[in-house]
């Protein structure tokens, strides 16, 4: 399950980043978003937009395309 | 006493910065990066504080974040002051956790403890003084609190723990720093550890330095062979995964020690904000009507009336008592006629706009301190990848409007190198506060029903200009890969009256001492040229200099409806800078005051024609100042050439469909 298939409001645990593009990866690195890190969405703007995420108290703006690279579990 | 100002970005490091130092000093480069530095010098004139850019890490990823690396590898400093955001403590020790290991002197003030008080963190300060070792102050730096402290205790000097931390990375880790450090000299003057952790952590600044002294095969070797044991013994994914997992570990116990949690965080506010902001149709046309709405204020509704008031004052009592006292003086005709027709008619002319460009660049610092520009980024990104940019490139563009100087240098937050050029280059077609003297004038003539409507065509005109040809560019000589957006949201916070004042001045204060220097000396250069001709001086002006200038342009500009040479040598000057424009026509023209000016371009121009050359002066070349920041940004001369020579083109080929085209459809 990727991060694009989660709707509003759900919360999922971040379980694998390694299909992402490198400097995608690292900037998430330097928010603290890693394997591990809980993640809500918030929003998602239309015609395949970016999304608005929630983790540790911070929020994020990314890409659905990069979003999509996000494996992701229930928690 | 040097000392190095660093921290994440968005914390508060600017305000900080002018609150110890005053004013900024100067401006300049680092040796052999074209990054700009700030270094001002403290109240206390004990010593210098030098402003590093915002960073996350000392892993760099885009080019501004190399600059803070490249000043640690580089530089003289005695000490760092290190500011960290309380409100995201876990996230700011990482950088922090990284200059500890480097082992110079640090000072922490923590900022914004308000705002982390406010969304339910308690930060216990001497807790973390004690943990880290070092000296912590609590200030807010927004509204100045604690900074007195902390500037006495900078002017103290005091000599604070320069120990590196010391954090166990497991065995086989060490084993490999320790391995480093053996094949690095025993001279080497900066600490081996720190920089095996950095090399290690893939940082490329440390990798380059590295290879001065290792071989390139002996490091990659190194790196790879550490990889793969740490990997197994650690079961991490990578080295510098498992280096980031150590540290944070470090993080957060102390975190779990420092904090004290009383509430959740409340988001609410701000999500309800979004939920308009961010809205799925409306979020572009509520950034729309947010830019009219800063147009009319600034046109229609303030700006205006405090504009003419001005010109009132200035044409009236100024000009008159300056005329008197020379007269008092006995100056002769040429130096009257230097200082009333040149220096006051051409400077004049321009100051009579600070009103307009003062509550402009008020209301860009308010946008700017609200947290909408990020939103402004996010809505602005679907449009903007579909053009081969992202929503960040819309932030330098913002800034444009102001000035665009300010626009190119922000576009360092890009992190692709293409999308940042291509950033850097169409940044200059933004209607910055310069060109609004321009419109203003001719507004106030030709369209005086519609005057914000107008203004607000330019500066729409400019956006759509930069998006089409990035479309192009960005298919054609700058075609990327990898294009990417992420951005962070801040809450949303009331603008404090204190950081608006601050802002707008730092950013205005360029206007009023162009006016002093570039605008004055350029005044007094047209009003001379215009005075002297091949027939000596004090000729009748069509048989100037200028005119004769001015005149070889002319028919280059009949397509464009403005073929004379008044137009001509007006454009020609605006290159210095676009509101000399104003300055030259009020000399050119003869013109005492700006209604005496608009009476006489009425006749002149017609509106079709006027609408014509302020889409020419939008977009023909960038002003001097912007073409230095473009070379210097982009690093090339090439590309310095390319935006004049691109947006002359486009200036020609827009100005002559808006003149050829309304004539086709009947307009005047």
């Amino acid at each position: 399950m990727c991060l694009t298939d989660i709707k509003p409001g759900e919360k999922v645990k971040i379980t694998g980043t390694t299909n992402m593009a490198e400097n995608v990866r690292r900037r998430l690195l330097d928010l603290g978003i890693m394997e591990g890190t809980v993640v809500c969405i918030k929003r998602i703007l239309p015609f395949g937009g970016p999304m608005t995420l929630e983790a540790g108290g911070q929020w994020i703006g990314i890409r659905r395309r990069e979003a999509s690279a996000i494996r992701v579990e229930a928690v | 006493m040097n000392i190095a100002l660093a921290g994440n970005p968005n914390t508060g490091k600017t305000s900080l910065f002018n609150i110890l130092t005053g004013s900024y000093e100067y401006v300049g480069n680092w040796t052999g990066v074209t990054v700009e530095k700030k270094v001002g010098v403290l109240k206390s004139k004990r010593g210098q504080l030098i402003d590093l850019p915002g960073i996350y890490s000392l892993n760099p990823l885009s080019q501004d974040e190399g600059v803070a690396t490249q000043f640690l590898l580089s530089e003289e400093f005695s000490s760092i002051l290190n500011i960290v955001d309380a409100s995201q403590l876990e996230r700011n020790l990482y950088l922090t956790v990284q200059l500890l290991e480097y082992g110079k002197p640090i000072i922490m003030g923590l900022n914004m403890t308000d705002v982390a008080r406010g969304r339910g963190y308690i930060v216990d300060e001497q807790q973390l003084a004690s943990l880290l070792g070092i000296p912590v102050l609590p200030i807010v730096a927004r509204s100045g609190k604690g900074c007195d402290e902390l500037e006495a205790f900078l002017a103290k000097g005091s000599d604070v723990k320069s120990e590196p931390l010391h954090i166990d990375y497991g065995a086989t880790l060490e084993k490999a720093i320790h391995e480093l450090g053996s094949l690095l000299p025993e001279s080497f003057e900066l600490p081996k550890r720190w920089m095996a952790l950095q090399f290690f952590e893939g940082n490329t600044v440390v990798c380059k330095r590295l290879e001065k002294h290792v071989d390139y095969e002996r490091l990659t070797a190194l790196a790879q062979e550490t990889e793969r044991a740490v990997c197994q013994e650690a079961g991490a994914s990578s080295l510098p995964h498992h280096i980031r997992h150590v540290r944070s570990r470090f993080i957060l116990g102390i975190c779990e020690q420092v904090i004290t949690r009383t509430k959740h965080i409340d988001y609410t506010l701000s999500e309800r904000i979004d939920r308009i902001t961010t809205h799925s149709w409306f979020g572009i046309p509520i950034f729309l009507l947010l830019m009219f709405f800063t147009f009319k204020l600034t046109f229609d509704w303030l700006g205006t009336p405090l504009s003419d008031w001005l010109d009132g004052f200035i044409t009236g009592p100024v000009r008159d008592t300056l005329s008197n006292a020379l007269y008092a003086v006995g100056a002769s005709a040429f130096i009257r006629a230097a200082v009333l027709d040149g220096i006051v008619t051409g400077v004049g002319g321009v100051l009579v706009f600070i009103p307009q460009i003062f509550i402009l660049f008020f209301l860009i610092s308010f946008i700017e301190d609200s947290g909408y520009m990020a939103r402004v980024a996010m809505v602005m990104d679907r449009l903007m990848q579909a053009i081969g940019l992202n929503g960040k490139a819309f932030i330098p563009m913002i800034i444009g409007f102001g000035c665009n100087v300010p626009g190119v240098m922000a576009a360092r937050t890009i992190e692709q190198p293409k999308e940042r050029l291509l950033t850097i280059l169409l940044t200059p077609l933004m209607s910055c506060s310069a060109r609004l003297p321009v419109y203003s004038l001719f507004v106030g003539i030709f369209f005086v029903k519609n005057e914000a409507l107008v203004v607000l065509s330019m500066y729409v005109l400019g956006v759509v200009v930069a998006l089409l040809l990035a479309k192009l560019f960005s298919g054609t000589i700058l075609k990327q890969e990898g294009s990417m957006f992420l951005i962070e949201l801040p809450p949303y916070r009331f603008p404090q009256g204190r950081t608006l004042l601050r802002s707008t001045w730092e950013k205005g204060k360029g206007f009023v001492r162009k006016a002093g220097t570039l605008i004055f000396g350029g005044s007094v250069v047209i009003w001379f040229l215009s005075y002297a001709g091949p027939g000596g001086l004090g000729v009748d002006m069509q048989e100037s200099f200028l005119a004769m200038i001015g005149g070889v342009l002319a028919p280059l500009l009949i397509p464009l409806g403005f073929g004379t040479w008044e137009a001509g040598a007006a454009l020609l000057t605006g290159f210095l800078a676009k509101e000399v424009v104003v300055a030259s026509m009020n000399i050119i023209y003869a013109a005492p005051d700006t209604t005496t000016l608009q009476g006489l371009l009425a006749g002149h121009f017609t509106a079709l024609q006027a609408y014509s050359f302020m889409a020419f002066i939008l977009l023909y070349v960038p002003c001097i100042a912007t073409v230095g920041v473009i070379r210097k940004e982009s690093g090339s001369p090439r590309w310095m050439w390319f935006s004049i020579g691109y947006a002359l083109a486009i200036a020609y080929l827009i100005s002559v469909i808006i003149y050829q085209g309304g004539k086709l459809l009947g307009f005047q």
